[in-house]
């Protein structure tokens, strides 16, 4: 058993500012064990949708999907996915490219459709040290569902790091819904870029329940006329989990969307640091991005940061963001209790009816399933 | 096809870039070193303590780091910078007995007409020195204390002095806190004894006028239990090619139910670094109101920042930008709940145009003792065309759930919809766009007293040409 120390600069803001915050960036530091054990289990794969899978030089297969449909976007360079900004960042790449286990290159043709999902289970057990990447490529007019779930039960440590770059051609769709129901113990990386082209759209969907450390980044590249990105975040911390999270959406394309929820609750000594970047470029005319943000806090030893930033430099474009961060207000507490409804199932409620809006955006059922007995067994 | 924008005119910058030639002016040389901080202890025969405490931040400014974030200031080379110049006059009491150049320059800016007019008190600095200061014998009378710094150093008040000097905003704060420590000259000292009530505002008016120079001011207030108080600060200078520097500091006491309003006009010339330094700190059920104006300067930084330290006690920051051809003002605030029940409220204006960076950077921070507190923050910037740039940058860090937190922030430019709602409504498409961008700027200027909110129009002279597609 070999034991990696790691000290990594992750979740870096695009523009600085005051130190003091310590919200720049999230230094990890830690000695995991990347012993390569962890399970996964791929299952319906629908039709159009082609799976490679390899050891750990992984990111030449992305680059031959890329490289077999560079024909139908000659703007895009082969080496797409080596290149491609992570919203963890490049210290957080590097240590996918040097300690990942197992890629999966996944790419839709364009006769796939997203009537059936491809469902993909991560199973890492007690004490697996297992690192992942996967490739997804959307060919040009292609629908694409893939649904990733990451369990492992309460009691379970270890380390689990995931990397999902995704490039979507034009005029494709790529629906992500990630459901990470990690033990108490783990440790998680979840490192997403994405490269969105003319219409295409790029939705994901994340409910981060588990884990004990949670480190989110997201970086999308909305480079194309039109493209949008639009992601919803659910998310759920107790006792004392900590997640951090980075997203970035990056416009440079003309009329391109992002829009981005994050909503969730904080309980007992939870933390929670939120960064979220618009970036309008130059030249990203009639360009429209959008964050919001709605954080419950349930207890009074939780710790939320919020770091919501809009980079503008363009004027036909519009960036807009809002945040509500509290406890239950007095007038819903007294809505509530006056119709008999405890303090306490009024928290638990309003929980629930959090999260329930971005799990309410799923449409699988077994799913909704997960989340739902996570849930239940979170609060008991 | 591109949209037509609506222009809106640079400031008339022509009332203050004017300038007088220095007459037997005493300067020291330029650059920082321990002899040049000496050299100006000296001259200005401060007390033993000051003098070390002088030294004491001029170490503290060596160790420290220029900040890694922020606008770029690699212009600004600290060696080239004069940090005291005293014009050839002592404090005078009436404007007659102050040097023609200098009566001139202050007549020029309305600084007399508006003391005659609507101030209970005035201070006018030329460079690192007060060169004038008046303060009206009903107001005296009252038992309030205006009184230029070097005067408070020595006097009675100087115990009081020195248990508040640079005591809420340390040397260790950042590099320029530091070199503020080092150098500092001139300011205000205000006190407002308890339960005093001052209905009109005083007046401190800050002129750089000597190229290649720094202004190091420092202001001091302390308002007592129960006292009231509206204090006004304006600065500008005249355009030279090379670097000025001005690294003021404000330090604010706000005692318990106190109410303090601090009201800024900033309008620097544009070779000017701004690296201005303001902080209050709130007794329980004490106000602090900031309203700010950033017009002026190459380069600001600028985050006014308020402790929230007494239960019940309450900050608003009301502020707008604008950044022209040239400036890069980086500008916003800073709010510390500590007390129980403790409020505040943010809420900013921005435009960019003809090249300018504004930058809205803000920290919310509800500490864990203050529960039951409320914070809200609001920003808006518009751009008027697209070689400017706008960016938001708004920090929160809440500690207990005994909290409510809410913000919001829009970039863009004028709606398209709010011209076509006004239109439909019979209003003129060029007298609509003008009432936008007026109502944009509302909220700050309606905060500001008659002749100031007057003056900020003046500087926001608004052009409407062709239509908004």
């Amino acid at each position: 058993m070999e034991k990696k120390d790691l000290e990594l600069i992750l979740n870096s803001l695009p523009t600085l500012t005051w130190n003091s915050l310590k919200l720049n960036s999230t230094v990890f530091k830690d000695s995991i064990d990347l012993n390569g054990r962890g399970e996964c289990i791929i299952h319906n794969i629908p039709s159009g949708v082609i799976i490679g899978s390899e050891g750990c030089d992984g990111c030449e297969r992305g680059r031959d999907a890329v490289e077999a449909i560079s024909g139908a976007q000659p703007r895009l360079k082969p080496s797409l996915f080596k290149e491609m900004k992570t919203g963890m960042g490049p210290e957080a790449k590097n240590f996918f490219n040097k300690y990942c286990h197992e890629t999966l290159s996944i790419r839709a043709m364009c006769t796939a459709s997203a009537d059936k999902p491809l469902k993909i289970n991560y199973l890492p057990g007690n004490e697996d040290g297992y690192v992942v990447k996967q490739n997804i490529t959307a060919e040009a007019g292609s629908n694409l569902t893939v649904i990733m779930d990451y369990s492992g039960r309460p009691e379970d440590s270890g380390f689990f790091g995931i990397q999902t770059q995704i490039f979507a051609a034009e005029d494709s769709v790529v629906n992500i819904i990630k459901l990470e129901l990690l033990g108490r113990n783990y440790t998680h990386f979840e490192n997403i870029g994405g490269v969105v082209g003319d219409n295409a759209r790029v939705n994901v969907i994340q409910m981060i329940l588990g884990g004990g450390k949670s480190y989110v980044g997201l970086n999308m590249e909305l480079s194309g006329y039109r493209s949008s990105f639009e992601g919803n975040v659910g998310y759920l911390c107790l006792n004392d989990q900590k997640l951090d999270m980075n997203y970035y959406m990056g416009h440079s394309g003309r009329r391109s969307t992002s829009s981005l929820r994050v909503e969730g609750a904080l309980r007992d000594s939870a933390s929670k640091t939120f960064r979220g970047t618009i970036d309008l470029k130059h030249g990203a005319k009639g360009a429209c991005g959008d964050e919001q943000e709605g954080t419950l806090l349930l207890s009074k030893d939780v710790r939320n940061k919020t770091l919501p930033v809009i980079l503008c430099d363009e004027d036909d474009v519009e960036g807009t963001h809002g945040a509500s961060i509290g406890r239950l207000s007095a007038e819903l507490l007294f809505y509530m209790q006056s119709r008999g409804i405890s303090e306490k199932e009024a928290e638990l409620l309003m929980t629930k009816a959090k999260i329930n809006t971005v799990r309410s955006l799923i449409k699988d059922e077994s799913s909704i399933g997960k989340v739902q007995h996570y849930m239940e067994e979170a609060f008991g | 096809m591109e949209k037509e924008r609506t222009e809106v005119d640079e400031l008339d910058r022509s009332i203050y870039d004017f300038r007088y030639e220095e007459k037997d002016f005493y300067r020291v040389r330029e650059g920082l070193t321990e002899e040049i901080v000496l050299e100006i202890s000296k001259e200005k025969n401060d007390p033993e303590w000051m003098r070390k405490k002088r030294l004491e931040a001029l170490k503290i400014y060596n160790e420290l780091k220029v900040p890694d974030w922020g606008p770029d200031i690699s212009g600004l080379n600290i060696d080239d910078i004069v940090t005291y110049v005293r014009p050839n006059t002592a404090m005078k009491g009436s404007w007659d007995e102050v040097p023609e150049d200098i009566k001139n320059t202050f007549e020029r800016l309305g600084i007399p007409q508006a003391e005659r007019k609507s101030l209970a008190g005035v201070g006018a600095q030329y460079d690192s020195e007060l060169v004038y200061h008046n303060v009206k014998d009903e107001v005296s009378e009252l038992g309030v204390v205006y009184t230029d710094m070097e005067s408070a150093l020595t006097g009675e008040y100087e115990q009081m002095v020195r248990d508040h000097f640079m005591k809420l905003v340390p040397p260790t704060d950042h590099k320029f806190a530091a070199l503020h420590g080092a150098v500092w000259s001139g300011g205000s000292f205000v006190y407002v004894p308890p339960g005093v009530r001052v209905d009109i505002p005083l007046q401190s008016y800050f002129r750089l006028n000597a190229a290649g120079a720094g202004q190091f001011e420092h202001t001091l207030i302390i308002v007592s239990e129960g006292a009231e108080l509206h204090f006004i600060e304006g600065c500008s200078a005249p355009k030279y090619n090379v670097a000025n520097l001005h690294a003021g500091c404000v330090e604010l006491y706000v005692g318990k139910n106190a109410k303090l309003r601090y009201s800024t006009i900033e309008n620097w010339s544009k070779n000017m670094y701004n690296l201005n330094t303001k902080r209050a700190i709130c007794e329980e059920g004490g106000i602090i109101e900031w309203i700010s104006g950033s017009f002026g300067s190459h380069v600001s930084y600028l985050y006014p920042s308020s402790i929230l330290k007494g239960d019940d006690s309450h900050a608003e920051f009301t502020g707008i930008t604008f950044a022209g051809s040239g400036q890069n003002l980086d500008t916003g605030a800073k709010m510390v709940h500590i007390g129980k029940r403790t409020s505040s409220f943010i809420n900013t204006k921005s435009i960019s145009k003809a090249g300018g960076i504004s930058t809205y950077r803000s920290s919310v921070i509800i500490t864990e003792g203050a529960v039951d507190s409320k914070a809200s923050v609001s920003c808006a910037s518009l751009m008027l065309d697209d070689i400017s740039r706008s960016d938001t940058v708004p920090a929160m860090d809440i500690r207990t759930d005994r909290a409510d937190v809410g913000h919001e922030a829009k970039i863009g430019r004028i709606s398209d919809d709010a011209v076509f709602y006004l239109m439909s409504r019979g209003i003129p498409e060029e007298d609509a766009k003008a009432m936008i961008v007026s109502g944009f700027a509302d909220p700050v200027s309606k905060e500001l007293p008659l002749e100031y909110a007057v003056e900020m129009n003046n500087l926001i002279q608004l052009e409407m040409k062709g239509a908004i597609g």
